[in-house]
Order: structure tokens, then C-alpha cells, then sequence
């Protein structure tokens, strides 16, 4: 869950913040201002001043908020004077939009307000789709509707250009005024504010709705405002129906508004949706009695809480947000419900969790168990949070007597001297700034990367302030916001003395921004809740503790007694139903045996009589939860038997993970894992969203070790020729191969090949395989030589057969092939034969192979690098639900939800369905997906568009390929963990565009679909989706509130201590670095933006100083200049995509530069060097038969993971394959090793050096 | 809640070690038969932790008698099974007799002192029962009586095969305060004196909400006396809030089991 904040208002107008995972209010900085009434949103809070003016105050964001304005100088051609600015009458504006159609000319493109800032003058664009242009940046056409081209034809009459200039909003952090309605600003002040409208179904992301209310009861709707356009652009005036006076308004998360009036009734605004955001009708809504007048009014999501004019609290039932808009039954509900308490205020959160305000105490009061089937609750709860007040707060003693008197000497009265009320407006006095903001002068030149990395230097708050002649501490007042979020990047860290505690009567709370579960309740209300942390210091927790563990202190005398209860060997036993070799499941008994250390897993036919399969548990490299919704499924990879793979299906999911458990813990054991894991893990995640470990060191322990050499020993005695061997390891420098056997008799021509992997090309659509074989010993008894020969792409090249014969028939012999830089050297009976010049490189050698008249004793191979058989990987599960994992090799490790969370490994282990057994350090985690199903309809000429479908045609409701019948209610969770969060709703932001009701349109289905309906289309489809969500547990902590895309991690140096270098992108592409990650503060301490014209997709960087991106138009780019201390580097430099292909996804490291683009195929930079460390081409990997048929359904890559040593790569189909030979001669390397195992989705190997 | 892990493993990890010799005059064969030396935890009962020692026993004792339920005495005192081991030690025996020696008998069955607990299904049944009292004090009764078959199985299975986790995954649920209750109703417990316990219907806290302790409890029981009190082989201090102590030093039939010694 993340950390959000509540907000509330003490009797002296001052805002202060709880933030859900703090336990203290804390003051927001004072800026002079008092204020009365607050509204927020996640990072969005307005404000109704003491003034009764509207202010904004905008925080926490990590990424600066900043629109790109764009203008296309247009010019055409003419005959003699060739391109001109003249234009002819019907054509565009000489500077326009892209359509063409307005008028946008650069001098005309200001700042909406004095809150935002050019970043930069005019520049022109000089790439198109990813292609460089001139330095000129035209692009041309024959017309101006058409299509642009980077390069001049003779038909080319006309041509424009693109200039853009960017603009942040700096006003972040501190309060905006927005400019009042009228030049006097007393003459018509606000009375209420309200801000929603997040969850609008089908609106815009970012989009929020603003509501007020002014003196002269006039509605106002702010026009424009989103996280792009924070204060929005003007007030509109909304009528109201004759005689209504409306009081108060409040606006909920799908943008239902519900008014309260003067006489007591409420009225609803019927119609907002995605088209009408401010609504089309009125509908009035009688008061809960005649004699009751609503007085305040909140509006959840699905609750509306009101509050009659005697402070008692009503809940409206029937009201469903998301279906607001369409229908008036749910937007004004059904009936008024009488809670109990009396209650001075309501405030409802996005979720409907509801806090108040006590009528006579004056305390916050949160409403105990409100779910979405009890939206009522349970019980009023008081927060018991104290108030801090620091030194810089007005609180502290010196501020007060300085506000005191500030404000006697203005002769104004103060909201301060008397408890807030809603209804003392009028006798205020009004002094409201007359500009919106102002800002300080020097910074209007100065470029955003060169500005102070502390933007708190300053604030526009000055102008504001100065009305009670104050001005803010900003470098005292860091403590806000850090414990929700250390990036929010307001206040200086220096302020640890003078903090006081007291309570405080408040006037206001708004839960607006605050998103909590009534299953986890922030930490707010300890005292009254019977056990806390406390209790563990406490002295006679403490006596008891150490009198428990000395009960038996002599315990050393008994250890020959028996346990009365064993508990080293059990049997568990089940039911399931199980397949194996993929047929069908069938039902079985599962019978799991433990003795000491080590198990059995045996499989029995139901009756129990016969074993279907039954094996060790050491024989088990993973086991993978393969759950489809309904269908509870594990899969047990056991990769050296057959079938190596067994699936078993459960009764429920609590099964499942009582028998995952089981397995998981038994296999931990005998694989000698325990703790933490090892640093250098590699990382990687299934499709499930399940994540797993492997520790490359549990490998490396159970490995022969000779000297410097890592050892493989094969017995290929009683092993029949011809025979293949894979060797797992490429013949590295230095690695030494020795074969012992015997040639028969009768012997004639024998082989002994290295071989490495087949060159495939594609010869009229199919792979024609091509061998290589790097070297071929043949000694040929009838010749008497041995002939020495290589094949390259099925060719032999020149043999060399000098030398003497060192073989006879019927003689045992010892062949040693060294490897050394440039040529394999070999010795036959330990006398030196010959040595052979590589011809290809030596590391691309990946089977032995021999065949002839022989028998062959054993193989050794001894490898100065660690031989990794795929087969002897364990994989390790670790609790969360995450979309990709990065780590890096001194541990740090960070993952990414689906729904674009950031998380930070923690170091423990254990968690989801291990629960808090065998786990340590693990958090609660949530993550999110979308369910998608299309709605598929055609055109006929009687009814127009229907559900009736040719019957060659796919199912009117199906998946997006339209081959999977998908109905929306027969849709199912995954497992018990997952609840629906959202109804099935039309998706709007569909690729290609959709019309209003969120149709695509296309000729026939199979078709590319477009959002306007053509004359020709006969059919259309729509999307819709429902979202739901996971909760479970892991060693994972939530980084922050800003979403990640992408992360990449690299230490600096290799010592321990060393600072990472972390870059990530936003999830709007934009790149950002993290300040301060290093082993022991692996969350660093916050983000840096790092500029970047173009959004990104995928970033990487290894080592440090060498950081590559993918830009979402497919292209890449490097990041040059980075050095240890300027680790964000200078500027990006383009590098082109590889022909016919989008990058998607790259990973760069000193083993070098591999990309994955959008048709699935693998790019390596070549000719990488010191002098052109961009390298000059890229050269394509496409996936050849041995990947093809490494899984299911595997047409192409999906994402490519690089390390200081190897290459690791994931299908679509799921499977996990490791690139071998890879050297500086070939750093493209030749050929696959594919591990045993599928399902996968994300693999790094960072770590693993 | 009871989410003081550290105090829970301690004491679940409390054991025992006993010496087991059968009644000589029971013995029929011409040799003796070893005395069995078991470790026993203090939190389980005797009926679940003796089936080795009786089948260690069975081929010295009349086949006739085999069949017969095997009982215990300590001292000439049969023991009282149903009563938590730790307890029996508690309220028997003292520290400085370690190992702690036990006569077994399959003869003469003391009914009129034990119960008669044929098969571990009957101790079962009185564990269940003494859950499903203290329920009644704790919360009216309402969670073990919705609790399914299988979490009782897992409860108790769990105490059999000293399974902590499996245990305490489903007792967490009958020691978690609910947004109904800050605090037990009533605390279960049984505070033994001489030769029987006393019980009392006593309440957490005050009327004015604030915490009983430990103290508070022994003035509301003995008043005016001197109390010593033992529980898990150990003095807890008198500050001890009762709640807490509920919650955390309850044996698994979620009673509070005090040895009390009036002085």
C-alpha cells in the first residue's frame, strides 16, 4: 500500500499532514497564509485561504511537470523562388499545429500563468520516426494533408518543420494563488472548493475536476486543470436553477458532484462523463427529514456522507459512482441512513473510507470497517496521532509573537482567535494578491538540469506572504514530508530540535489524497488498540523473556532423550489430479515422504495401488505456480527424468499453497538453502508474476574445483559411437579437454569434433542448417595420418595432416586438447602431436562428438570458467507480484509492478504463500492488472451494426486476437489473492483511437482498426476492461509514488561501500537518476530528473559510465559524459535503429550492447571500442530452430539480459535460453543453451559475474 | 493480538525431561525392563507424548493387560493427564528433580482421579471443550463455534506433531481482538490451589478502561494474602498486564494455567 497523507486544518488555520505511515501530524510550512478549506488529490491540494481566495499547492512529484509546445513552420514551393513562406490562401497558417488547422504562430505561445517557466528557446526537431534529418529539420511532402518525408522529391511541393519548446511548472512545493475572479479580488471571494474527478470512466489520465463556490452563490467549474495543467485555465460559470443557493459542493473520484443548498436540500449534477466533464443537468435530492437541513456534503466513489444542520451524519444508499454519469439512479441514490454520532465534518476518501470531525471534541474520527459491501462501517474511532510542532512551525513560541503582531498591526481579524466555523465568512477582510504569483527574476534564463538541485530556494509564495509580512523557512521543515516520501524533495533534513507534542482541536480534515484499506490501518490509533511496539521494551516483557529461556539451563545434560514428538521425517499426503507428458488431468494421490534430509515426491493412482511417477525431491529444479483462473495448477520441473515436467491440478488454492509450501520448504533443504540469499542471484519472474531466484554460488560449491580449473567429469564407458556430449562451457583460453578410450580393431576413419553450434539461414521461408565444427581430428589408420580440418556454415576449409600418426587400432589412448589465445595445441599420450591455428573462435565450441570404431573411457573438461549445466539450476521462489526484477552485482535490487510500482528488495526472504513462515523481513505488497475483453460487431444492412456475426466470424465478445471466446462475467480471479477493484468498463485509450462510445472501426476483422467510421468498414470492436488487484507479501518495500517504466542499476566501483548508479525512467518515459542508493540505503534518497527530448522506453546502463536507452519510436540513444561525480552525464546522442526494427528494450555491459525490437529479434552493437564506443552497426539475432522449439507458442525474443560475462535471453513462448561463445573476435557469440524450464517472463542476470 | 513471536516460540519451545519406569509389581518377564527417558514439551499433554513409552513397556506386562490404557503417577499420585504437562510439573515437582520420574501403570486405572482417555480422540474432545470455553470468556463463544473442521484439525494437529506455525496460524485467529472488542471479554484462566483451581469471571481492564495486571488479578481472587505464583516454570512479574498476558502466556487450550502458592 503506498504511503498517502491525510490533511487537516487546526483552529488556528494552519495545514498540517498525516501520513500513513507516520504517526505524528505534522505542519505543513506556514507561508503566511491561514487557511480555512482544503481538497486534494494525490499530490494535488486546493485550498480555500483565510482571504477566501483559491490557492494550489502542488507536491511530492519526482518528475517536474512539463509540456512541450510544438509550432510546424510551413512553406510550399514555388517555380522560381523555390520554398517560401508564401503560402497560398487555402493553405494552413505559415506556423501551425500538426493538422494544420490552427494558428500557431511562436510569439503567440506564452506561459499559462506565472507559475510555469520556459525551459530553453525555440529548437528545431531533427529526427523523424527515429531517422535523422538535416540540420535544417524539413520534412517534405506533395501536399500539406499528407505524409511527410525526410528526403526531397521532385513532387515535393511543400514542406514544414517542427519547433518545440518545453515549459515546467515551478511552482511546485509552494502555495499558487489563482487569479481571482474579478481586478478586486473582494469583490466576489470563494466560500468552498472541492477537487476529484481522478477516476472519470474513460477520461484522459491525469484529468481532475475543480468545483467552487463563491459569496454570490455562484458554481464555478475550473476549465482544463490535470496533472499537466495544475491550476487549470478559467473559471466557467455554472447555473443552477432558479432560486437554488448553493452553500457548499463536493465533488467524488468519477466526478460526481453533489451540492448542499441554503434551504437544507442537495443537489446532485447528473451527466459528467468522459465527453461533458462539468456535467449537464441539476437534479435536486430532498434532505433526510423537512425539518433536517443539509449543511455538509462528501462524496466518495461509491458513498455520499452528509451532515444535517444538528451534526448528525447521514449516508445516501444506491449510489454507484462509476455508472454516474449514465444513469441518475445512481448518481442520486436511493435514501437517506442515520449513523450515529454528531460530527462537524465529513471528509470521504477515492475509496470510501470516511474521517470526520467531532461536533463537541473537536478530534478526527475515522469510520471503522467501511468496505464495498458495508460502505456504513462499523464504529467511529478517534486518530490519536499527537501534533509536532517544530521550532520553524508557527507553533513555536518566537513565530507566534511575530504572527501576533502581524496580524494586530494589520487589524485583521484572524480565523486564529476563534474556532473555525463554516458560516463566518462575511466579516472577514480580504486583501488577495493581485497577480496570481510571481517569481524570483534570475531564474527565468537559467536551464532546469543547471538549476540548484534544492528548488526550495525560493518560493512564490513571496507575493502571498507578504500580506502578513511573513516568509517561509523552507530549509527548516524537512520532516513533513519525509516519511512518505523522502523524494518529495521540500525541506532540508536539519531540523531535529525543539519538537513539542500537543493536541490540537481541528477544524478541517480532507482524506481526499489519502488512499488507506480498512484492512490496514495506519499506525494512528495505538493507545487505543491493546498491544503496540511499546510493549516490547517493556521490563516485565523483558523478565519474563530471559526467565523462559534459562527454565532449563542445564539442558545439555538431557540431549541423549528422545523427542516425544518426531519431527524430522513425516509423509504428508493429498489428493490432486495430475498430468504428466501433457495429456489430460486425471486424478491421483500425492504422497510426499521426508526422512532426514532427504524426500520423495510418488505420484499414485487413486485408489493408491500403482505409482504413476515417483522421485526425489533433489531431482526438482522449480516448481512454478501455473494457476489458470478456477484451475489452481503447480508445475514440478524435474528436467532429468521423463517426463521432465509434472503438472499437478488442485482443489483450491489453499491446497495448492499448503503442497507449494511443502515442496518449497523440503527442496530449500536439500539444496542447503537457508536465509538470505546469495548477492550474486540471478533474478527472474514467470508470467504469473511469481518471483524466483538462483544462487550461481550453490552451483559453484557443488562444482569440482582442480586448481584454478573448474572440472566436469563424464563416464561415457558403455556408451555406444557415435556420441554427442554437450560440453556447457565454450573452449575458453586456457581450458583443457581430455578423452580417454580405445579405437577398436578393425578401426578405419574415426571422428573426434568439437562442434559448435548450426548456422541457420532462411532459404526460400524455411532454416536450412548449416554445421560448424571448430575442430575435426580424423586419424585415418588406413593413411596413417591424422587429418585436422574445420567446418565453417557446412563447408570443410583446407586440411592440415602433418605429422606423425600417433593412434594404432586396438590401443587405448589419452587425447589432451589445451586451448590457448590463438590455437589448440594437442597431446596424445601426453607426448605434444600438433597444434592447430582456431579458425573460428575456440569459446563458440559447445558439443563434443565422436563417432567411428571406438570406445571412449571418460571425458574431462577442466574450464578457468564456471560450467553452468542448465539442468543443475534451483530455482528459489521469493514472495510479491512484480512485473520485472534489475539487480546488480553488489545485491541491490529493485522490481517493478504491473502497475508500474516501484519496489526495493529488503533482503529477506519467504512471504506470499509462505506466510510468515520461513520468512523474514517481508512487507504486504498490492499490484494490479487489467482483465481486456473486445465487444466484435458487424454491419448489416437491416439493423446496422449488431452482435450477429457471419458465422465465419469471430465470437462477438473474444480476446484480442478474436480467437478465444471471452465473455465478461465468466471471466475469473487468478487465485484467492485477487480481488476485482473496478467493473467491466469501455476502454477509451485504446492504440489506434476509438470513437466516443470507444468503437474502432476496420474493413473486415483481421484488419488494422481506426477510430472513424469509413464507408467501407463492416466491422467494429470495442475493449473493455476491469481491473484487478493482488495483495500479498514479500521482501519487498515500497519506493514512492512515482511510477517506474523501466530501472537499470550498476555499482560505481567494486567494493562494497561503493555508490550505484541507478537510472530509471518515469512512466511517461522521462529518464531520472536516484541519488544515494548504495548497499546499506539500497532506496537511495531521491530522484533527479534527467532532461530528455524524447520519451523512453527502456534504459540501461553498465558500467556506470556507459548508459543506453531505447526511445519509444524505437530508436536508441547513449548518455555521454558521465564520470563518478556526475553520474547523470551531459546530454544523449542518438544512435539509429537497426533496419526494419523498433528497439524496445536494450541491456548494455562490458560484454556488450544487445537489443530486443518490436518483430522479437536480438541486435548486438559491433565494432564497439574505446575509440567508437557507439559502435557502427547493429547486427540481428533472429531466432533460429533450437529456439523455435525451446517452448510452446515461441516465434521470437522478449527480453534480453546482459551481465560482465554472458547473455541471457526470454521467448515469448516463455523460454529461458543462454547465449554461448560470446568473445571479443564474435561479441555476437553462436548458438543457444536452453534451460529445461518455461513459463518465464523476465530474467536478470546482473549479478552474476 | 497476540504478535509477540519471540515470547511464543519460548514457550512453546518449552520442554521436559522425564524418566519413565513401569510399576515393578506389573512387571511380568524375568528382566527388567530400562527405564525410557523422553523429552516432553510442557505445553502438550501426556495422552499425545506417551505412545513410545507404552509400546517400550507392552512386552514386560501381562498380555492380558495389554490392551489396558496406560496411566501415570508421580510419587503414588496419579497424574492428572488432562491438566497441561507443564502444569503438573508446575504444581508436582520442582526443578531440582530433573529428570522428572514417572511410574507407568497399565493396571488398576484410578478413575475416580483421571479421566479415562482411551484413544486421543477423547483428549481431543476435552481440549476442544476447554477451547471453546475460554472462547466463551474471551468473545461470547462466536469464533470457535464458526471456526471450520479443518482449522480445529490444523489446531490440533498442530499441538501433536509440535507443529508452531501450523498451531499458531489458526490460534492467532482465536487471540485476535476484533474492532467489536479492544479487549477480551474475560480473561480465561485457571489459577490451582491445593488440589483443585479456582476460576473466576475477570475482567482486562477497569471500569475506567485502564489495564489490569497480573496483581490485579491475584487481589481480585485471594484478597488480602500473599500470593506466589508459577506458570511455564516461571515467576511472571506482578505488572504484567493481564491482557497481554492472555494473549501471549495462555497454553494451547488458551487458558491462563497460574500455580498458585497462598503463603
Amino acid at each position: 500500500m503506498p504511503s498517502s497523507i491525510l490533511f487537516g486544518i487546526n483552529n488556528e488555520g494552519r495545514v498540517h499532514t498525516l501520513s500513513t505511515t507516520g504517526s505524528f501530524w505534522r505542519e505543513l510550512p506556514y507561508g503566511g497564509q491561514e487557511f480555512k478549506k482544503l481538497s486534494a488529490l494525490p499530490h494535488f491540494l486546493w485550498a480555500l485561504g483565510g482571504d477566501h481566495q483559491i490557492y494550489v499547492y502542488v507536491h511530492g512529484l519526482d518528475i517536474p511537470i512539463r509540456v512541450r509546445e510544438e509550432s510546424y513552420e510551413n512553406e510550399r514551393w514555388y517555380p522560381i523562388e523555390g520554398f517560401s513562406s508564401k503560402l497560398l490562401p487555402t493553405d494552413r497558417h505559415q506556423y501551425s499545429d500538426a493538422s494544420g488547422s490552427t494558428n500557431r504562430s511562436m510569439d503567440t505561445i506564452r506561459l499559462p500563468s506565472m507559475a510555469w517557466q520556459w525551459e530553453g528557446d525555440w529548437k528545431l526537431e531533427l529526427s523523424l520516426e527515429g531517422q535523422p534529418l538535416d540540420h535544417n529539420g524539413w520534412t517534405y511532402a506533395m501536399d500539406f494533408p499528407s505524409q511527410f518525408h525526410p528526403k526531397k522529391q521532385w513532387t515535393s511541393c511543400v514542406r514544414r518543420r517542427l519547433w518545440v519548446r518545453s515549459r515546467r511548472y515551478s511552482a511546485m512545493n509552494s502555495w499558487c494563488a489563482i487569479a481571482p475572479l474579478h481586478k478586486d479580488a473582494t469583490s466576489e471571494p470563494f466560500i468552498d472548493i472541492s477537487i476529484g474527478g481522478q477516476s472519470v470512466p474513460g477520461a484522459e489520465e491525469g484529468t481532475m475536476l475543480v468545483w467552487a463556490i463563491t459569496n454570490l452563490n455562484r458554481v464555478m467549474f475550473r476549465m482544463g486543470v490535470s496533472t499537466k495543467s495544475p491550476e487549470g485555465i478559467r473559471w466557467n460559470d455554472v447555473s443552477v436553477p432558479l432560486g437554488c443557493e448553493i452553500c457548499q459542493i463536493s465533488v467524488g473520484s468519477t466526478g460526481l458532484v453533489w451540492a448542499s443548498l441554503a434551504c437544507g436540500r442537495a443537489l446532485v449534477r447528473g451527466g459528467v462523463t468522459r465527453d461533458n466533464l462539468q456535467g449537464s443537468n441539476w437534479i435536486e435530492v430532498r434532505n433526510p427529514a423537512a425539518n433536517l437541513r443539509i449543511v455538509q456534503l462528501s462524496v466518495g466513489t461509491n458513498a455520499i456522507w452528509a451532515l444535517t444542520h444538528d451534526k448528525h451524519v447521514w449516508f445516501r444508499k444506491g449510489v454507484r459512482g462509476e455508472s454516474a454519469g449514465v444513469s441518475e439512479d445512481c448518481a442520486i441514490g436511493s435514501g437517506w441512513i442515520e449513523m450515529v454520532g454528531t460530527m462537524t465534518l465529513l471528509s470521504v476518501c477515492a475509496n470510501d473510507q470516511l474521517f470526520a470531525i467531532g461536533a463537541d471534541d473537536r478530534r478526527v474520527y475515522f469510520r471503522t470497517e467501511v468496505t464495498q459491501s458495508d460502505l456504513t462501517g462499523k464504529r467511529w474511532k478517534t486518530l490519536t496521532a499527537p501534533l509536532q510542532v517544530s521550532r520553524a512551525s508557527s507553533n513555536a513560541s518566537l513565530n507566534r509573537d511575530k504572527f501576533h503582531r502581524s496580524i494586530q498591526m494589520l487589524g485583521r481579524p484572524s480565523s486564529m482567535y476563534e474556532p473555525a466555523s463554516l458560516r463566518d465568512y462575511n466579516e472577514q477582510s480580504h486583501s488577495a494578491p493581485t497577480a496570481p504569483t510571481s517569481l524570483p527574476l534570475n531564474d527565468a534564463s537559467t536551464k532546469f538540469e543547471t538549476q540548484p538541485k534544492n528548488p526550495k530556494a525560493w518560493s512564490p509564495i513571496h507575493s502571498v506572504g507578504s500580506v502578513v509580512g511573513m516568509e517561509v523557512h523552507p530549509e527548516t521543515d524537512e520532516s513533513i514530508w519525509s516519511e512518505c516520501s523522502r523524494d518529495s524533495c521540500i525541506f532540508g533534513d536539519d531540523e531535529e530540535l525543539g519538537w513539542a507534542e500537543y493536541e490540537a482541536p481541528w477544524s478541517w480534515v480532507e482524506a481526499g489524497a489519502c488512499i488507506i484499506e480498512h484492512s490496514q490501518i495506519p499506525n494512528w490509533f495505538t493507545i487505543a488498540n491493546g498491544s503496540s511496539i511499546d510493549e516490547l521494551d517493556q521490563p516485565w516483557r523483558n523478565k519474563i523473556l530471559d526467565a523462559l529461556k534459562y527454565r532449563l539451563n542445564d539442558g545439555d545434560k538431557y540431549v541423549d532423550y528422545e523427542m516425544a514428538v518426531d519431527t524430522s521425517s513425516w509423509i504428508q499426503t493429498g489428493e490432486a489430479r495430475v498430468s504428466l507428458k501433457k495429456s489430460a488431468y486425471f486424478e491421483c494421490c500425492l504422497q510426499l515422504e521426508w526422512q532426514e534430509n532427504s524426500g520423495t515426491l510418488t505420484i499414485l493412482n487413486p485408489d493408491g495401488a500403482s505409482t504413476l511417477a515417483s522421485f526425489s525431491l533433489s531431482d526438482i529444479s522449480c516448481i512454478q505456480n501455473c494457476s489458470e483462473p478456477g484451475n489452481p495448477r503447480l508445475t514440478i520441473q524435474v528436467p532429468r527424468l521423463s517426463p521432465p515436467e509434472v503438472k499437478l491440478q488442485f482443489a483450491s488454492d489453499n491446497s495448492l499453497e499448503e503442497w507449494q509450501t511443502h515442496l518449497h520448504v523440503t527442496c530449500s533443504k536439500i539444496h542447503n538453502i537457508v536465509g538470505k540469499p546469495n548477492d550474486s542471484c540471478v533474478w527472474s519472474v514467470t508470467k504469473l508474476g511469481d518471483i524466483f531466484i538462483w544462487d550461481p554460488t550453490e552451483l559453484e560449491k557443488n562444482q569440482l574445483r582442480e586448481d584454478e580449473f573448474y572440472v566436469q567429469k563424464y563416464d561415457l564407458s558403455g556408451k555406444e559411437s557415435p556420441i554427442k556430449v554437450a560440453l556447457r562451457v565454450g573452449c575458453n583460453p586456457g581450458s583443457v579437454i581430455t578423452l580417454s578410450g580405445c579405437f577398436s580393431e578393425d578401426a578405419e576413419r574415426i571422428g573426434i569434433n568439437l562442434d559448435a553450434d548450426s548456422t541457420y539461414k532462411i532459404r526460400s521461408k524455411a532454416h536450412v542448417e548449416l554445421e560448424n565444427t571448430v575442430l575435426h581430428i580424423n586419424p585415418r589408420f588406413s593413411d596413417d595420418f591424422v587429418v585436422r580440418n574445420t567446418m565453417i556454415d557446412g563447408k570443410w576449409g583446407k586440411e592440415e595432416r602433418d605429422g606423425v600418426m600417433p593412434f594404432a587400432r586396438g590401443q587405448e589412448f589419452t587425447l589432451k586438447i589445451v586451448t590457448t589465445e590463438d590455437a589448440f595445441i594437442l597431446f596424445v599420450d601426453n607426448q605434444k602431436f600438433c597444434s592447430y591455428r582456431h579458425r573460428l573462435p575456440p569459446q563458440s565450441v559447445s558439443h563434443l562428438s565422436i563417432w567411428g570404431r571406438i570406445q571412449p573411457y571418460r571425458l574431462v573438461i577442466n574450464s578457468p570458467q564456471i560450467i553452468i549445466d542448465p539442468y543443475n539450476v534451483f530455482w528459489r521462489q521469493i514472495g510479491g507480484h512484480v512485473r520485472k526484477v534489475e539487480s546488480c552485482n553488489i545485491g541491490v535490487t529493485w522490481a517493478i509492478g504491473y502497475d508500474q510500482t516501484a519496489w526495493v528488495y529488503t533482503e529477506g526472504w519467504g512471504g506470499g504463500f509462505l506466510g510468515t513462515m520461513e520468512s523474514h523481513n517481508i512487507h504486504p505488497m498490492t499490484d494490479s492488472q487489467d482483465y481486456r475483453v473486445y465487444e466484435n460487431q458487424r454491419w448489416n444492412p437491416v439493423t446496422g451494426f449488431a452482435s450477429a456475426g457471419l458465422p465465419t466470424d469471430r465470437p462477438m465478445w473474444s480476446d484480442a486476437s478474436g480467437k478465444q471466446k471471452r465473455l465478461k462475467d465468466q471471466v475469473k480471479l487468478q487465485s484467492k489473492h485477487w480481488q476485482w477493484i473496478s467493473d467491466w468498463m469501455v476502454d477509451f485509450h485504446v492504440p489506434g483511437g476509438v470513437d466516443k462510445d470507444g468503437w474502432q472501426y476496420a474493413v473486415d476483422f483481421p484488419a488494422s482498426f481506426h477510430s472513424n467510421k469509413n464507408f467501407t468498414d463492416y466491422v467494429r470492436r470495442r475493449r473493455w476492461y476491469r481491473r484487478c488487484a493482488v495483495s500479498t507479501t514479500g521482501p519487498w518495500q515500497e519506493l514512492g509514488h512515482t511510477k517506474l517504466l523501466d530501472v537499470s542499476l550498476e555499482p560505481v566501483r567494486d567494493d562494497l561501500d561503493t555508490v550505484v548508479s541507478v537510472w530509471a525512467l518515469a512512466s511517461g518515459g522521462q529518464p531520472m537518476i536516484r541519488v544515494g542508493v548504495s548497499k546499506h540505503n539500497p532506496m537511495g534518497n531521491g530522484w533527479e530528473h534527467v532532461s530528455s527530448e524524447k520519451p523512453l522506453s527502456s534504459i540501461s546502463c553498465g558500467p556506470f559510465n556507459k548508459v543506453w536507452a531505447t526511445e519509444k519510436k524505437g530508436c536508441a540513444c547513449v548518455r555521454v559524459g558521465i564520470t563518478e561525480d556526475t553520474l547523470e552525464g551531459e546530454k544523449w546522442i542518438g544512435v539509429e535503429s537497426p533496419s526494419g526494427g523498433a528497439l524496445k528494450q536494450i541491456s548494455v555491459n562490458t560484454i556488450g550492447i544487445w537489443a530486443v525490437d518490436n518483430l522479437g529479434r536480438l541486435h548486438v552493437r559491433i565494432n564497439v571500442s574505446s575509440s567508437t564506443p557507439q559502435g557502427t552497426h547493429w547486427q540481428t539475432i533472429t531466432p533460429d530452430p533450437p529456439v523455435l522449439s525451446s517452448g510452446t507458442h515461441t516465434k521470437c525474443f522478449k527480453q534480453v539480459s546482459v551481465s560482465r560475462i554472458g547473455v541471457w535471453a526470454v521467448t515469448d513462448g516463455g523460454s529461458m535460453v543462454r547465449r554461448l561463445g560470446i568473445c571479443p573476435n564474435n561479441p555476437a557469440g553462436s548458438g543457444w543453451d536452453i534451460f529445461p524450464s518455461e513459463r518465464w517472463h523476465y530474467i536478470s542476470i546482473r549479478a552474476f559475474n | 493480538m497476540a504478535n509477540d513471536r519471540e515470547i511464543l516460540r519460548e514457550l512453546w519451545e518449552g520442554k521436559l525431561p522425564v524418566c519413565f519406569k513401569l510399576d515393578l509389581d506389573e512387571v511380568v518377564e524375568m528382566q527388567q525392563p530400562d527405564p525410557f527417558y523422553l523429552m516432553v514439551s510442557r505445553v502438550s499433554y501426556f495422552p499425545l507424548v506417551i505412545d513410545k513409552v507404552r509400546k517400550h513397556f507392552l512386552r514386560y506386562v501381562a498380555s492380558d493387560k495389554m490392551d489396558q490404557v496406560m496411566w501415570l503417577d508421580y510419587n503414588g499420585q496419579p497424574l492428572k493427564w488432562h491438566y497441561p504437562i507443564g502444569v503438573l510439573f508446575d504444581l508436582l515437582v520442582s526443578v531440582d528433580d530433573l529428570p522428572w520420574t514417572i511410574t507407568a501403570h497399565f493396571e488398576k486405572l484410578p478413575e475416580e482421579h483421571i479421566y479415562d482417555f482411551k484413544t486421543k480422540d477423547d483428549m481431543e474432545a476435552y481440549f476442544k471443550s476447554c477451547l471453546k470455553e475460554a472462547d466463551v470468556l474471551k468473545f461470547k463463544g462466536q469464533l470457535v463455534s464458526s471456526m471450520q473442521i479443518k482449522d480445529h484439525k490444523q489446531l490440533w494437529m498442530g499441538l501433536q506433531n509440535d507443529k508452531f506455525d501450523q498451531f499458531w496460524a489458526v490460534n492467532r485467529k482465536l487471540m485476535e481482538l476484533s474492532s467489536e472488542y479492544e479487549n477480551f471479554r474475560h480473561i480465561p484462566f485457571r489459577c490451582y490451589v491445593g488440589d483443585g483451581y479456582k476460576q473466576a469471571l475477570v475482567k482486562p481492564v477497569f471500569e475506567n478502561g485502564q489495564h489490569k495486571t497480573l496483581k490485579d488479578l491475584l487481589d481480585e481472587l485471594f484478597p488480602g494474602k500473599q500470593t506466589k505464583i508459577k506458570t511455564h516454570g516461571i515467576n511472571p512479574p506482578l505488572e504484567t498486564p493481564l491482557q497481554w498476558m492472555s494473549e501471549h502466556l495462555s497454553y494451547p487450550d488458551n487458558f491462563l494455567h497460574l500455580c498458585v502458592e497462598v503463603c
